[in-house]
């Protein structure tokens, strides 16, 4: 050991760490303390197969921004060892601690040593998760692992949340912030060479989940509108746990936002029949990644709609019946007809508004046939004519009333007019009787 | 004036027919103008502030028929009670896709009955898809000179 | 004298009389009364263009009292103005008739006015000493045009916001003040609430100030001077003495009555015919929508300004709507100082020349900015010609060449208006 030009080095290079600690508020590390530094910062001591125990000065910087460091720990908390030796023995010695990571497959429980214990992670949060080390072991990377700890394509902890800069997970910047996770999920679910060849539960994992996403109403929520309430690629799936959805359980996946549908459809005889013949819930009819907003369309035997691809005619599919054809076709054309209506209010609302009428309870009141609409449309989920029937009807009422009433607005808008006109005969008779009256009267002296 | 060659019936005709013509045409100028003047019924559009269509005591305290929202500048308007006896006003509108949302005392929260998004009595998302807080309102209070039965005044802050 | 109205009825039958004689006791009617009974109107040709005084008289009051009445449910600021329009067309009670006959209103006075000038050259009534009576007419025509326009805004509607703008644009071409003008104008540097307020101020309260002191002025110039007899018609009769005349009270005031009435006929007529609509609340960020056009009084500036290219002769300097608005001031100016150039046949010939050149500017720019097709324009345009034929003719000798130049103008324009007719029935 080059002791002296080491003890040198690592006073030059830690001039600048601390500096960057500080502007933190945080104590810089006590030198005698943390060793570690003074030989990890060092190029000239790595090299070859060794080269990957060098921390270079990026790392130092990013280092500076992790959770873990600004809370005041430091290399040997998470590495063990001793950090106040200089002989490479004594601080690496097993008696001191120190823990190995020898392949991939150890880092779930290199973290788990604090994350998984209460007392420890309690220090920090009252009310602190510890079970990500034991939902990974479930997840399709855990199970990956337990076959082939080795694998360095399997993602582990550090895969997502990174080393030696991670962030709190409510950091705008860290790699499993909601706008920020699907991207990190894709660095490997995009890249076709790693995907090829894996598969989950016998079936072959695609590499255009990520590209279907971003063109989903989720990802154009979450993204543009930055609703960060929408959901991305966890949401669905589970973060630590993460696997596909069963079959039976992808309407209970979307379920947890969308409540009062997912309520709906558990309630059917449609989701049995999915579950018997292994059709997930939701995605058959509105596609899962690429979820789009729905539209009335999507209700139908036509080319856009979804009903038709098992009710059909002559050939249907999975035991679909024509009743439920001729139901869907009833709730489209009474969703088509309470919409049109609804349009047509507003168009003569705001013609009678433009005359200059009042329109503001009419308007008011329609907003409760826009409401049944909605309903309406959210209660198409319960595959029951007779409910749906009932809420567009009022709403259907509601919207012809208002229409009417926008009518009578525009028609008293006429009658003004004729009333004006009417004016004029007692106007032109004062004119006629007055020219009269001067006709009679001639004047004097002409 | 004395030489009219007109006999005095036809003038005095004249004089009356025009008269009476003149008033008409008065009548129908005089009579408008009184209307106008009359104040009008309904409450004014685009207001920054409305009054309540009913008291404060005439909120219940707890279930019992609670008042449907109000107009306030085309947006319904809920007035509520909090089981601490505050009174709050929200614009009504869900923040998801528009619906009216409605109170449920009992439950101490206002339903979205068209996806089932909730929210607390703060206003706050708390369940479902709803993804911003109800729009709050401001409410005042307009004394009646008996107590409870003050005015309700709402407006937007 | 004691004519106390609680007297027995025995006394009733007098009680006309004892009304008038208390209040000539006590207010002068007796005075005023022979004040107008002395007062003279000529009678002659043109008699009948003495009631267009009478007449824009009649329809400021209109003005006034339908004006007063909307400010009672008016809110001049730019989140409730439209909104109290609209509650005033559809929540007060005959509101929409009131608007309507104040909008209408407003239009017909400055038509009334128009024409009460273009009479008034024709008679050359603006000769001495008359030459005050004609400059403060003239300045209210130009404050009832600037009534208008500032009227235009308060709906505070897609189209008035759109004409505000534009047209206090063009004060910003004056050169040297016009950028301060116009800050002044709107009150900052764009139309936004202030400018509302701003208008609603002049609108409701100054320019009507300044409209009833230069009035008074203007009747008080009447009254002093007494009516103007066209040198014409003094000349024919042998002295304007000798013309014959009528007392004002009763004869003339009941012919005025009979143009009063006709005036609120017309405005019922207008307001039946084509009521006032509201429009879209004004969205200072929408962009302006194409064919957006000012009130037709202000029509041949606002086309002429269009035809105008950015810059004159591709000098920098000499911007095309500076030099429009530079050429109405010039205009303007000249109409104003008409009773001081007019100094003799020759200058009365040139200004002859140059009145009727402006007319019928006025008629050909009007007519081409209100329709967009050339059958339509010319329809507009030969009709607007033939009623100012109509009115020359009245003031030319018959068997004059001019009035056989009339005759043959008129038939061309008929002929003119007849063709363009069948061209556009037959489309």
């Amino acid at each position: 050991m080059r002791t002296l030009p080491g003890i040198l080095l690592a006073i030059t290079l830690f001039a600048v760490p601390p500096a960057l600690v500080a502007a933190e508020g945080e104590p810089p590390p006590e030198e005698e303390e943390s060793k570690c530094i003074t030989c990890h910062t060092d190029t000239e001591l790595w090299e070859g197969e060794q080269l990957h125990l060098l921390v270079t000065e990026k790392q130092m910087a990013e280092l500076a921004e992790d959770v873990h460091w600004k809370k005041g720990l430091r290399c040997h908390d998470c590495h063990g060892g001793d950090p106040t030796s200089f002989r490479t023995g004594d601080a690496h010695a097993e008696e001191a601690g120190f823990r190995m990571m020898e392949a991939p497959g150890d880092v779930p429980d290199f973290c788990g040593h604090c994350h998984a214990d209460i007392a420890i992670m309690k220090r920090y949060n009252p009310s602190p998760r510890t079970d990500q080390v034991v939902e990974y072991w479930t997840s399709g990377h855990g199970q990956a692992m337990k076959k082939n700890p080795e694998d360095a394509d399997v993602a582990q902890c550090v895969s997502c949340h990174g080393h030696h800069g991670i962030r709190a997970v409510d950091d705008l910047k860290s790699p499993v912030f909601p706008t920020h996770l699907a991207e990190t999920c894709a660095k490997c679910h995009s890249d076709e060479s790693r995907m090829k060849g894996r598969e989950y539960n016998g079936k072959e994992l695609s590499h255009d989940q990520y590209e279907l996403w971003r063109k989903s109403v989720h990802a154009r929520m979450l993204l543009e509108k930055g609703d960060l309430s929408a959901p991305t690629c966890n949401d669905c799936h589970g973060n630590h746990g993460a696997v596909p959805p069963d079959v039976d359980s992808v309407a209970n996946a979307c379920g947890t936002c969308h409540v009062k549908v997912g309520e709906l459809f558990a309630g059917t005889k449609m989701r049995h029949r999915f579950e018997e013949v292994k059709l997930p819930g939701c995605a058959t009819c509105h596609n899962h990644h690429d979820i789009q907003h729905p539209t009335d369309e999507m209700l139908g035997m036509e080319a856009d709609g979804v009903c038709g691809r098992c009710h059909q005619e002559g050939d249907p599919k999975y035991g679909a019946t024509l009743t439920g054809a001729e139901a869907a076709r009833k709730m489209r054309r009474g969703l088509d007809d309470l919409d049109a209506m609804i349009e047509e209010a507003k168009r003569n609302l705001k013609k009678a508004e433009e005359l200059g009428m009042g329109v503001q309870k009419p308007r008011f009141e329609l907003k409760k046939a826009s409401d049944a609409l909605t309903n309406a449309r959210s209660l198409v989920h319960g595959f029951a004519l007779k409910p749906m029937e009932e809420v567009l009807d009022e709403g259907l009422q509601v919207a012809t009333v208002q229409n009417e009433t926008a009518l009578e607005r525009i028609g008293e808008y006429h009658f003004r007019r004729v009333w004006l006109a009417l004016s004029l005969v007692p106007i032109l008779l004062v004119v006629g009787l007055l020219l009269l009256y001067i006709r009679r009267r001639p004047i004097p002296g002409r | 004036m004395g030489d009219e060659p007109e006999s005095p019936e036809r003038r005095t005709w004249l004089l009356g027919a025009l008269s009476g013509a003149v008033g008409t045409t008065l009548a129908a100028i005089v009579y408008p103008i009184v209307s106008f003047l009359w104040p009008r019924e309904s409450t004014e559009s685009g207001a920054m502030n409305v009054v309540a269509p009913f008291k404060a005591n005439q909120l219940p305290d707890s279930g019992g028929h609670w008042p449907p929202p109000f107009d306030f500048g085309g947006k319904p308007c809920l007035v509520i009670k909090t089981p601490g006896g505050e009174i709050r006003a929200f614009n009504a509108v869900c923040t998801h896709t528009d619906c009216t949302v409605q109170f449920q005392p009992d439950k101490g929260q206002f339903l979205c009955a068209c996806h089932n998004g909730i929210y607390d009595l703060n206003g706050f998302n708390v369940s479902g898809p709803p993804p911003r807080p109800l729009e709050t309102y401001k409410v005042d209070f307009r004394p009646t000179g008996t107590p409870g039965e003050e005015e309700i005044i709402v407006s937007r802050t | 004298m004691s004519p106390a109205p609680e007297n027995g009825p025995a006394e009733t039958a007098g009680w006309k009389q004892r009304l008038w004689a208390y209040l000539s006791d006590r207010v002068g009617l007796d005075a005023m009364l022979a004040l107008g009974v002395k007062k003279r109107v000529p009678i002659h040709r043109t008699t009948v263009f003495y009631f267009l005084g009478g007449m824009a008289l009649f329809l400021f009051i209109v003005q006034i009292v339908s004006g007063v009445l909307l400010s009672l449910y008016y809110k001049p600021s730019p989140d409730q103005a439209f909104e109290s329009v609209q509650a005033i067309m559809s929540e007060v009670k005959f509101g929409w008739l009131i608007r309507s006959v104040h909008s209408w209103g407003a239009n017909l006075v400055i038509g009334v006015l128009f024409l009460h000038l273009l009479t008034t050259y024709m008679m050359r009534a603006y000769r001495r000493p008359r030459e005050f009576t004609w400059v403060t007419g003239l300045l209210l025509l130009a404050l009832f045009m600037a009534l208008g326009f500032s009227g235009y805004l308060l709906p505070w509607n897609q189209l008035s916001y759109a004409a505000t703008n534009v047209g206090t644009k063009l004060v910003g071409v004056v050169p040297v003040v016009g950028e301060y003008l116009l800050k002044i104008a709107r009150g900052g540097e764009n139309v936004t609430g202030d400018t509302l307020s701003r208008f609603y101020a002049l609108h409701v309260a100054i320019f009507p100030l300044l409209a009833l002191a230069l009035m008074g002025a203007h009747l008080y110039l009447v009254q002093k001077q007494g009516m103007s007899v066209p040198p014409r018609v003094a000349e024919s009769h042998g002295g304007e003495d000798k013309v014959p005349s009528m007392s004002f009270v009763p004869d003339f005031l009941l012919r005025d009555a009979v143009g009063w009435y006709l005036a609120l006929g017309i405005l019922a007529a207008l307001a039946a015919l084509f009521p006032w609509e509201l429009g879209e609340k004004a969205d200072p960020f929408a962009s302006t929508e194409i064919g957006t056009k000012p009130e037709w009084y202000f029509l041949f500036m606002f086309q002429l300004l269009k035809q105008l290219p950015g810059t004159i002769m591709d000098l920098e300097w000499l911007e095309g709507e500076m030099v429009g608005v530079l050429f109405f001031g010039a205009v303007g100016s000249i109409v104003l100082l008409v009773p001081f150039l007019d100094r003799g046949d020759r200058s009365r010939r040139a200004l002859n020349f140059f009145a009727g050149v402006s007319v019928i500017f006025f008629i050909v720019m009007t007519a081409w900015g209100w329709f967009d097709e050339l059958p339509l324009q010319i329809i507009l345009g030969t009709s607007l010609l033939l009623a100012v034929l109509a009115l020359a003719d009245r003031f030319l000798q018959r068997g004059t060449p001019s009035r056989r130049a009339l005759g043959v103008a008129a038939a061309l324009t008929v002929l003119v208006l007849i063709a363009a007719i069948i061209r556009e029935l037959t489309r």
